[in-house]
């Protein structure tokens, strides 16, 4: 197709999963580009889902950037564009363009320790960076990934998470008790207090919602993380996706294109405008 | 390239014109300037202040359909139509504030990802501007955002009046083209001439304009000024109409959404409009969260983009001081007072 760049390419769902169920249900779309299209990302980068007729969503790309058969996005129900998209099924086709924005700068990260922290939807833009540090896992020193949802039923990537136990520390939160939970109760911040990191040549990589990220911040620089130890992400209204439109921005930075990843270093220099 | 036409000629180009592309100019319609298109045989008398609306449009119209979709009973959406055609058209009349804020248009609109809509129209209009030799309406202020009233940057062609004759400079190669093509019109530039110019040029810089004394002092202290509640008071008057963005020359924000025409089988069209920075679900998240909640929050976008982010990123001021702003404005709200109240500091 022509080098139009508000132009999607058009990508058949191939497959749908239910991660969690309720009025802000998420699920996890796996797309294939048609017509030969398709394009590589680096993890942290984004695209716009088309649903013609309803309009245009900015996506995390949630699998890794290896994988270049098919990309993923996990998806939560949300507005017009989004509950469109959960009403689609398998064989369906919607429009992608990108990828957008910046990256996680993960090789920088060598010989690092990468303590991941998500809660709730935040998962997904973190998890092509678990992805691509396991890929490499001699890369890395200790890996350690934090999740939490609200109850158990709340925890995406479940079946996934299990599975990088042998690669990674996992540990997994509920906020409040349940029948047959194991892991820990209470906020996804409590339990990262609760199994301190050390900092000497650590990274950690945060998402979720914005209480949980300021909280957890607070905390890790408590134990000791620098600033420019800590990255995560923000969130702007979007619709353009190449700096154009003129929403996104905070201060003097586009996030769809400056963004969305920072270290919080860059964050504290930038106005609280997101 | 140089040259000079006499008044009386200024039909004749434009019906030369005519034949090869749309030709716009000021007119005085419903009671405003606007850009309207010549119609054949009509008189062109470039006798206006400046327009309500700005040039903007012809590189950036109010709505503008990306392509279109129609998916056929659960079939791939075929997408068409997207790349806009374009007629040739000149524009005449253009104030050097509306040529200057093509140049701002430019950086949005072509740096980065290049705009295949804008860059379409861009390539296929020529702007022909016109001095302004008249004394400065009340909210004019280019001088102090480092423009004139005989400014060329954006342009393609400036027309300076003089005394029964206009001095035409083609600043590009589309606006040589114009005037090459009508060469036999035009006579050759003299030494008098030149002096009538210069004349002209001079004494329009004599008029006094409104002013802002440091544009590097006004950033710096919108910097400084972020959390200031000055904002919330400023702003207090504002309906939040958008009349400051939609009529501003260099205003670039967009919306896009889908239009349906018909449900079964799908069709519509994607389309991008002018969007506002002015109102409240400019930035809303779906979840309700908006994180420029109140009218002072958006003022200090609107203010804090045009004259510190935009020179942050691209060193130049986002205003080309047209004024239309501050006119227009039902409730009075004034960029040039605020940029002078932050930099005097005076509520502290
Ligand atoms: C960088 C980035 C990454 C994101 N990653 C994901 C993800 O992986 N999974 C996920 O479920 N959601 C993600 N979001 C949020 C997602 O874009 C919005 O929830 C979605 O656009 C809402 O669209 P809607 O049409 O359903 O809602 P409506 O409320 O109907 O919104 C209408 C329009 O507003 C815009 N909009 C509204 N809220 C947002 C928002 N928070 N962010 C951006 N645009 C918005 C969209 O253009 C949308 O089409 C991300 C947002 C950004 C900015
Ligand atoms: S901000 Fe106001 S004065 Fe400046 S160019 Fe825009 S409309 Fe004109
Ligand atoms: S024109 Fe005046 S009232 Fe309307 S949005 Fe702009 S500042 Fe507010
Ligand atoms: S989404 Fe349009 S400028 Fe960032």
């Amino acid at each position: 197709m022509s080098e139009n760049v508000y132009l999607p390419q058009l990508a058949r769902i191939v497959h749908i999963k239910d991660e969690v169920p309720g009025a802000r249900a998420i699920k996890t779309f796996r797309v294939e580009f048609m017509n030969g299209g398709g394009f590589d990302h680096e993890p942290g980068q984004c695209a716009m889902i088309s649903v013609f007729g309803k309009g245009e969503s900015m996506i995390s790309i949630a699998s890794a950037p290896t994988i270049t058969d098919y990309k993923q996005f996990s998806i939560m129900r949300s507005g017009r564009v989004t509950t469109a998209i959960h009403d689609m099924k398998v064989g369906d086709v919607i429009g992608v363009r990108g990828p957008y924005g910046n990256k996680f700068p993960v090789s920088d990260w060598k010989g690092r320790n990468l303590v991941f922290i998500g809660g709730g939807c935040g998962l997904a833009p973190i998890w092509p960076v678990i992805q691509t540090a396991v890929a490499n896992r001699m890369d890395f020193d200790k890996i350690t990934v934090f999740y939490g949802g609200r109850t158990s039923r709340d925890i995406m990537y479940a079946a996934e998470l299990e599975k990088l136990r042998g690669q990674a520390d996992v540990h997994l939160s509920i906020d409040s008790p349940e029948e047959g939970w194991e892991g820990y109760c209470g906020f996804v911040p409590a339990n990262v207090m609760d199994k301190p990191q050390r900092p000497d040549n650590a990274i950690a990589i945060t998402c979720g919602p914005p209480i949980m990220i300021k909280f957890v911040i607070s905390n890790l620089r408590e134990m000791g993380f620098a600033d420019e130890q800590i990255y995560t992400t923000i969130e702007n209204k979007m619709k353009c996706g190449i700096g154009k439109c003129g929403r996104c921005n905070v201060g003097t930075d586009y996030v769809c294109v400056k963004g969305p990843v920072y270290s919080w270093a860059q964050l504290k220099s930038l106005p609280q405008e997101y | 390239m140089e040259a000079i036409l006499k008044r009386n000629r200024l039909g004749q180009w434009i019906t030369e014109l005519q034949e090869r592309a749309e030709i716009y100019a000021p007119d005085f319609v419903e009671d405003t300037w606007e850009f309207a298109k010549v119609g054949r045989g009509a008189t062109v008398e470039l006798n206006h202040s400046n327009t309500v609306r700005p040039a903007k449009r012809f590189v950036f119209p109010q709505r503008e359909v990306l392509y279109r979709f129609r998916i056929e009973n659960s079939q791939s959406p075929k997408l068409t139509d997207t790349e806009p055609k374009v007629e040739s058209t000149v524009v005449f009349g253009v104030r050097p504030c509306d040529g200057r804020a093509m140049v701002r248009n430019d950086r949005v609109f072509t740096c980065g990802f290049s705009d295949p809509y804008y860059q379409a129209r861009h390539d296929n209009v020529v702007f022909v501007g016109l001095a302004c030799n008249a004394p400065p309406s009340q909210n004019c202020f280019c001088v102090s955002v480092g423009g004139s009233p005989h400014s060329e940057d954006g342009l393609d062609v400036l027309m300076t009046e003089l005394d029964g004759r206009y001095h035409v400079k083609a600043l590009t190669d589309k606006g040589s083209d114009i005037v090459r093509s009508a060469g036999d019109l035009f006579q050759d530039v003299k030494a008098a001439d030149m002096d009538d110019v210069g004349n002209a040029h001079a004494i329009a810089l004599e008029y006094s304009q409104r002013s802002i004394s440091s544009m590097e002092a006004v950033a710096a202290a919108l910097r400084r000024n972020f959390d200031s509640p000055i904002w919330d008071k400023l702003a207090r008057a504002c309906i939040g109409c958008g009349a400051c963005t939609y009529l501003c020359p260099s205003c670039h924000c967009f919306d896009i959404n889908d239009e349906v025409t018909n449900k079964s089988p799908l069709t519509g069209a994607r389309v991008r409009t002018w969007d506002n920075c002015q109102f409240p679900d400019f930035t809303m998240h779906s979840s309700g969260h908006n994180p420029r909640e109140d009218t002072g929050a958006r003022l200090r976008q609107r203010i804090c983009h045009k004259l510190l982010y935009f020179v942050e990123t691209h060193n130049m001021q986002q205003c080309t001081g047209c004024g239309r702003c501050i006119t227009h404005c039902p409730v009075g709200i004034d960029i040039v007072k605020i940029a002078n109240v932050m930099e005097e500091g005076v509520w502290q």
